[in-house]
């Protein structure tokens, strides 16, 4: 599927999906937008139900893409020796782990710890990094320098949670329930550290490296 | 590096080789070159063969340990 074919197709998912929201929101009482305890099948509910079918095909043609470019990209490196290829312009997914700060609120309002996890796309600010690299052949110090950066990274996590434990373990005397969403966001963001130190460290190394002997 | 002497540059251009195109040749980048001959990597056993090769010099001649 062509670039814009792929765009006209997700525009027409967005039209119709909004189409029967509108439909089912003016003409049906809502049926399919507001929750509902039981749910029986109407005539009127065939624009929601298609949308619905549409956007769910949409997003697994999506996933299948994402898996094929992940194949691919594996592919081309062992047979290449060269880095992935990847714009350095992902690296701004890492701005979703601000999303992470939202845990404190629906932690309070609904008890549920899941938004702490986004903490651990913080560590997506690597691909900034990673992106600079791409496609830079993996010769044997590139490697070893990978391997130096991962052993620091894993490191530096491990203290991180290590750390955590104690903290955790001491605190739990006195306020056990704030132990849940302190791990949770803790371990996320050791994660999230350790993700982004192996590709900061890897630029690091290698780059400096470069930079002082070209100077010379 | 302490005791390691690397010999490479002057092999290197004895053979007319630019640093890129020796890289090139053994398959590293031309940054791992330019360490090698500031003596600043230690090189595996197999770079070092490749590189002996290319440069059609004794392995010794051009990495010296003291």
């Amino acid at each position: 599927m062509k670039r814009n074919q792929k765009l006209l197709a997700a525009l027409g998912c967005i039209l119709f999906t909004a189409y029967a929201v509108w439909d089912s929101l003016t003409h049906h009482a809502g049926r399919l937008v507001y929750p509902m305890n039981s749910y029986a099948f109407q005539p009127s509910d065939i624009p929601m139900l298609l949308a619905l079918l549409l956007d769910l095909l949409y997003v697994f043609y999506l996933v299948c893409l994402f898996i094929r470019v992940i194949i691919t990209q594996k592919k081309q490196v062992r047979t290449s020796n060269r880095t992935r290829r990847l714009s350095p312009k992902l690296g701004l997914l890492g701005f979703l782990g601000f999303l992470g700060f939202g845990g404190f609120w629906s932690y309070q309002a609904l008890g549920d710890l899941t938004a702490f996890v986004f903490f651990g796309f913080f560590g997506f600010f690597g691909f900034f990094f990673e992106g600079k690299m791409s496609n830079t052949l993996m010769d044997e110090r590139f490697q070893e320098n990978a391997l130096r950066a991962e052993l620091k990274a894993y490191r530096a996590g491990f203290a991180v949670i290590f750390l955590l434990l104690l903290i955790a373990g001491q605190a739990s005397r006195f306020k056990a329930e704030l132990l849940a969403p302190a791990l949770t966001s803790g371990i996320a963001l050791a994660f999230a550290l350790t993700l982004f130190l192996s590709e900061y460290l890897l630029y690091k190394y290698d780059h400096d490296d470069s930079a002082a002997l070209e100077e010379e | 590096m302490d005791g390691f002497t690397c010999n490479l540059k002057t092999y290197r251009l004895l053979k007319g080789l630019t640093q890129e195109q020796l890289a090139g040749m053994v398959g590293v980048r031309r940054e791992t070159i330019m360490r090698l001959e500031k003596a600043q990597y230690n090189p595996s056993l197999k770079l070092a063969v490749d590189i002996s090769r290319a440069v059609e010099a004794p392995i010794e001649s051009i990495f010296v340990f003291e």
